[in-house]
């Protein structure tokens, strides 16, 4: 079952993890020598239990941490020589959205359309229609504070959206979002990733995964194992079990 | 059955982790264990020192107790305007309250354990004072076991009159106000509540010791046998009874000022548990729900906010609106700024004496030939002031669990602490900018010196806010989960006071140089302008390097 964990694709992906570790402390390796290419027009479903080394790796991808080892490229770039240009491509929306709590929606905003460097006429256009999306017309000028976390969660990616990046970089955003702005949250990675672009996101939640995903990548203790479509999962696993099952069986059977 | 009181103030003081070493580098850790091995040892034997040569004089007069009620009136002082900090913040607005409500806890054994832990973070400031103290004069009167053995039950009961005074004052007060929508400003209130009630105790202090006629004191003096204890004890009653307790030791009297002291502390903390029972949930349920009053009048004007600035420009910004907006930042590092000149001019005013120092400082400075001491006077003034503002000192360490978010905007780190190091010298500048108004108003100080000082004395501010932002670098606390252990319990606000008091010291003894004007303008500023330049190349090679190898 190891071969498995080679990823099929050899084409120019968009993002590009070379042998990439991540020791915390001295000992635990939370991110193992891992492969992974997540090519551009698919959504890209990242799988794993809690602690299998999801959030490290993405936050490695963004520039969070560094790696220990191995090279990560997001078109063609590598994000230890060239930060910077790697950084302007990527939204994220990280796992936890309690951040900037004392600014409020608005601010949140205007201040990451100047990080991104947006134009006035740009982010004017994009707040106005995100907000109006999103339902969050209302509340731009209260401090996000007194938000809920679904509302936290969608300023948060409204903020990834108002600077319009190719690639968007998911930390379980479905968490906390209720029904309808889980949906449109959906289809907005649809329109992405149709047109071109890169949407890689993580999750426990199978069912996410099932019905969004065009390939998936499951991580288990640091290190991937198993990458491709759901037809080949599906038939690598021939048993045709729900995606529950398959997942089960090989996180199980890495122990 | 265990006291759940204590299990809770055990857990939540191993939870909460007092100075900040966790996660620091072994370097960090060393210049810790460097400072705590020789500056405070270094302090507490100043205090020592002092100690000894006011005994040898007020033991001729038989007035030799006062020390030590003086001693424990300054620690109660101290500790109760702590206190009122502590309390607010870890009564009322702790993250773990509500982790804490759902528990099947008595209010008072959360008040109780509360309590505790605001106690031992006492014990390590009041200890300072205390114990070079209480051990000087033991040993210098030569005092039995006995003495020892109520100091340590002395020390150990210092904080808890005071503190309950505090907390009383704070659960009455959030009781009976609903304040859950005005979370912010009540910390706000409540520190400057405590900032104030600090200056009206030192008011009445000088009162009281400047209040009373010449033939009283005198009188008082003259009964000699530790007469004066009684009047120094005035705010904080039961300091009187540690006090002489102390003194009398030996005797029957000692013992009972003894039971008395203890009795009365005990009692303070019950009357505070039985209180707390009473109201304490009252005051704290519901004021996690942030206050969410929604401005639905208020749409939001896109064709007025949405306009785009430059990266250095926002950020700089963000930095100062949380810094206004979080009270805990706002009354360390914003409103010191503003407030240095009430602290100065506050004794001046309430002194009733004949010759006014106002008058005597305005005649000082307007000497001729005295303008070179004068800026290099301001040049010390400005590096105090830039060394006890915490905030370049925290810059880093504020960030906490966010700082992952500057790690993965798009902006260099160059840029990142561009501007964090401007937010701390533009609240530095206030600061400079207050006191030279303060001394061209008050003491008439020659307004185009007062121009000179402006244009030149930002260099120390600039120099005490590179410090502040390099010592954050390498020894960031960003292990929080409330906003006071970032700024109040940062050991790197300490080193960037000493950053700024040790030049500062040397800039004064400068003055006994008496340069001119031009000389004093001349070797200032090269001098601090050097020392900035080589601190900014600092900042952004190894500073910047150090910033992208953080990891929150």
């Amino acid at each position: 079952m190891r071969d498995g964990l080679k990823t099929e694709r050899n084409g120019k992906g968009m993002i590009e993890l070379t042998n990439v570790s991540k020791i915390y402390g001295s000992m635990v390796k939370a991110v193992d020598n891992l492969n992974l290419v997540i090519p551009d027009g698919e959504i890209f479903g990242f799988l794993g239990p809690n602690g299998a080394g999801k959030t490290t790796t993405i936050k490695m991808i963004t520039g969070v941490l560094n790696p220990n080892s191995g090279t990560i490229r997001v078109n063609g770039k590598d994000i230890q020589r060239e930060p910077l240009e790697v950084k302007k491509q990527i939204g994220y929306v990280p796992d936890n959205p309690n951040i900037f709590l004392r600014l409020k929606g608005i601010e949140y905003l205007n201040f990451m359309a100047d990080m991104y460097d947006v134009s006035t006429d740009e982010r004017k256009e994009r707040v106005e229609s995100l907000a109006k999306r999103f339902g969050m017309a209302d509340v731009l000028n209260d401090r996000i504070q007194s938000y809920s976390h679904g509302m936290r969660q969608k300023i948060i990616i409204m903020g990834v959206l108002v600077h319009n990046p190719s690639v968007w970089i998911l930390d379980e955003p479905m968490t906390g979002l209720d029904p309808r702005s889980s949906f449109m949250l959906k289809e907005m990675m649809r329109e992405h990733a149709d047109s071109g672009n890169t949407v890689f996101f993580s999750t426990h939640i199978l069912d996410v995964a099932e019905k969004l995903c065009d390939r998936v990548a499951i991580i288990n203790k640091g290190q991937i194992l198993f990458c491709g479509t759901l037809e080949e999962m599906r038939e690598h696993f021939k048993k045709n079990a729900s995606l529950e099952n398959i997942f089960l069986e090989l996180t199980e059977s890495e122990e | 059955m265990k006291n759940k009181t204590l299990l809770l103030a055990k857990t939540l003081i191993k939870n909460g982790e007092g100075i900040g070493l966790k996660g620091s580098t072994a370097f960090a850790k060393a210049v810790v264990i460097l400072v705590f091995l020789i500056i405070i040892p270094m302090f507490m034997s100043g205090i020592a020192f002092v100690v000894a040569a006011l005994l040898g004089m007020l033991r001729q007069i038989g007035q030799e107790g006062i020390i030590l009620t003086w001693g424990l009136a300054i620690n109660s002082a101290v500790v109760f305007i702590f206190g009122i900090f502590y309390i607010i913040s870890t009564f009322y607005f702790s993250s773990d309250i509500e982790l804490l409500l759902p528990l099947p806890l008595k209010p008072r054994q959360i008040i109780g354990a509360k309590f505790i832990v605001v106690a031992v973070y006492e014990y390590l400031t009041t200890a300072v004072v205390f114990v070079p103290m209480w051990l000087t004069y033991g040993i210098k009167m030569g005092s039995g076991l006995l003495y020892y053995v109520y100091g340590l039950i002395i020390f150990l009961l210092i904080p808890f009159v005071p503190l309950t005074a505090a907390s009383i004052l704070i659960m009455l007060i959030m009781r009976f106000f609903n304040l859950s929508r005005h979370k912010d400003t009540v910390k706000v209130v409540g520190g400057m509540l405590g900032i104030f009630i600090g200056l009206g105790i030192n008011v009445v202090v000088q009162n009281v010791t400047t209040g009373m006629s010449q033939e009283q004191v005198m009188e008082l003096i003259q009964k000699g046998n530790n007469s004066l204890i009684g009047l120094a004890a005035g705010i904080f009653p039961t300091t009187r009874w540690g006090a002489e307790a102390l003194v009398f030791h030996a005797q029957l009297s000692g013992f009972i000022s003894f039971l008395l002291y203890t009795g009365f502390s005990i009692l303070f903390y019950y009357a505070l548990l039985w209180l707390g029972e009473l109201i304490y949930l009252r005051g704290v349920i519901g004021l996690s729900e942030a206050g969410s009053r929604r401005n639905r009048t208020k749409q939001v004007q896109l064709e007025k906010t949405a306009v785009k600035g430059s990266v250095i420009r926002t950020y700089t910004l963000v930095e100062l609106k949380l810094l206004f907006r979080t009270p805990i930042y706002f009354i360390n590092c914003v409103m010191i700024n503003f407030l240095y000149p009430v602290f100065f001019l506050f004794p001046l005013l309430v002194q009733n004496e004949e010759v006014s120092i106002i008058q005597e400082l305005s005649k000082a400075l307007n000497k001729p030939g005295t303008e070179g001491m004068i800026l290099a006077g301001s040049f010390a003034l400005a590096l105090f002031l830039g060394g006890t503002n915490a905030t370049t000192a925290t810059a880093i360490s504020r960030e906490g669990q966010e700082l992952f978010v500057k790690k993965y905007l798009p902006v260099s780190y160059r840029q990142q602490l561009t501007a964090k190091l401007l937010s701390g010298f533009i609240l530095g500048l206030v600061a400079i900018i207050m006191m030279v108004l303060f001394a061209v108003i008050v003491f008439n100080l020659e307004w185009w010196l007062g121009l000179i000082i402006l244009a030149t004395a930002w260099l120390p501010i600039l120099y005490t806010s590179l410090t502040g932002l390099l010592i954050d670098l390498y020894n960031p606390k960003l292990d929080w989960d409330n906003e006071q252990k970032a700024v109040k319990q940062n050991v790197n606000v300490v080193y960037n006071m000493l950053a700024g008091i040790l030049p500062a010291g040397l800039t004064i003894a400068f003055i006994g140089f008496a340069f001119n004007l031009v000389w004093a303008i001349i070797v200032l500023v090269g001098f601090y302008g050097l020392l900035s330049f080589i601190l900014a190349k600092l900042l952004y090679t190894i500073g910047v390097k150090r910033f992208c190898m953080l990891e929150g």
